[in-house]
């Protein structure tokens, strides 16, 4: 394992997607970002689906408003590249009913249980390990259902779907982002725990 | 410091992140977790890319995603201890006990099984809410869009029948 774990690293430094320490850096960040803003809460994930609390949708939707024309102008100032995903149909749809099930049972998505477990919840841990499991079994059953996830829609754009008008999709998206995410009202759902953590 | 931030501003550090992320100036690509997840596995696992099929397709950007996981880890293991000093060792949430239960092995159970869901759909859909989502929806991607809604339409519907209130069934 040990070897692996050096061989993630050696890997990451020759690819030239920043360096080590960036890499860190970013993740580090990522996951500050994710726990001051409590989003790594079961209250808050699990809570936004069933509708007690409203700080998922509205900190979601400001962040793809703001990234959304930021990432047009770092593309049209060539800062940076689109890297979009393909869309394999099947796969995208099975694989969504079942991340959603899974999201809102454990209310933590892949990067929010590794925060939650930093916060010392043991059901994050478990979660974590329910996911390193479901990991390891995709790997090993990829040959069989690889022929089940298409058909390959190729890495296309809304943009190549509706024939151009890509500065106007972008922003008619982000604009309508940002207003909904204001107008949605603050629901908060209370946890007790947090005014008092030794509970 | 205070112990939490409002939504929006959550939002804007979010996406100064994301520019720095995807711009050349920092790593030239999107924010991606799951595939990460699927790497730290294999890791663990020992499944090598000699013999694996997937290992060897997620090879590059998996280990991009792992090491940042690792940083994820510790951003969150710093902001706990330190600025929102919120770190305690706990086993169910608040809301679980309130619309669920307060028996810890099943809260333990459905974990692992809702941590086996998350990261097998995630890696079948060739995303999570990280790189189908916040990434996806940001470069207007069609995967991204079909996943949001799918996931969450699929979210909602199960929490319904999940989280059933008490007292409201008999």
């Amino acid at each position: 394992m040990t070897e692996g774990i050096v061989h993630m690293f050696d890997v990451v430094a020759a690819q030239g997607h920043g360096s080590v320490w960036t890499v860190l850096f970013i993740g580090f960040c990522f996951g500050a970002i994710i726990l001051y803003s409590r989003l790594d809460k079961f209250e808050k994930m699990a809570g936004f689906m069933i509708f007690e609390d409203t700080l998922a949708p509205r900190m979601a939707m400001m962040t793809v408003a703001l990234s959304g024309v930021g990432f047009y102008a770092l593309v049209q100032g060539g800062f940076a590249e689109y890297q979009v995903k393909p869309t394999l149909l099947g796969g995208l749809l099975v694989g969504a009913v079942l991340f959603g099930m899974g999201l809102v049972i454990l209310g933590k998505c892949p990067s929010a249980f590794f925060v939650s477990v930093s916060e010392g919840r043991v059901d994050a841990l478990v979660g974590v390990i329910g996911g390193m499991v479901g990991g390891a079994v995709f790997t090993l059953t990829f040959p069989w259902i690889k022929h089940l996830m298409g058909p390959d829609l190729g890495a296309i754009r809304l943009s190549d779907v509706l024939g151009g008008y890509e500065l106007m999709i972008v922003l008619v998206l982000s604009l309508t982002l940002f207003v909904v995410a204001l107008l949605i009202p603050t629901v908060d759902y209370h946890d007790p725990a947090d005014e008092n953590p030794k509970r | 410091m205070p112990r939490t931030i409002p939504w929006w501003a959550g939002g804007i550090l979010m996406s100064l992140l994301f520019f720095f992320t995807f711009s050349e100036w920092g790593a030239g690509r999107p924010i991606g977790a799951s595939t990460g997840m699927a790497y730290l596995s294999e890791v663990l696992f020992g499944l090598d890319a000699d013999s694996h099929e997937y290992t060897a397709l997620i090879e590059t950007s998996g280990a991009w995603e792992g090491v940042m996981l690792i940083g994820v880890f510790f951003g969150g293991l710093f902001m706990s201890l330190f600025v929102t000093k919120t770190f305690h060792i706990s086993f169910i949430p608040t809301l679980w006990k309130a619309r669920k239960n307060s028996s810890v092995p099943s809260r333990m159970v459905w974990s692992f099984i809702a941590g086996f869901l998350l990261v097998y759909g995630a890696r079948l859909a060739g995303g999570c809410n990280a790189g189908h989502i916040l990434s996806g929806g940001s470069q207007t991607a069609v995967s991204g869009l079909i996943f949001t809604v799918v996931a969450l339409g699929t979210g909602m519907i199960t929490g319904r029948f999940f989280y059933k209130r008490k007292g409201s069934c008999s």
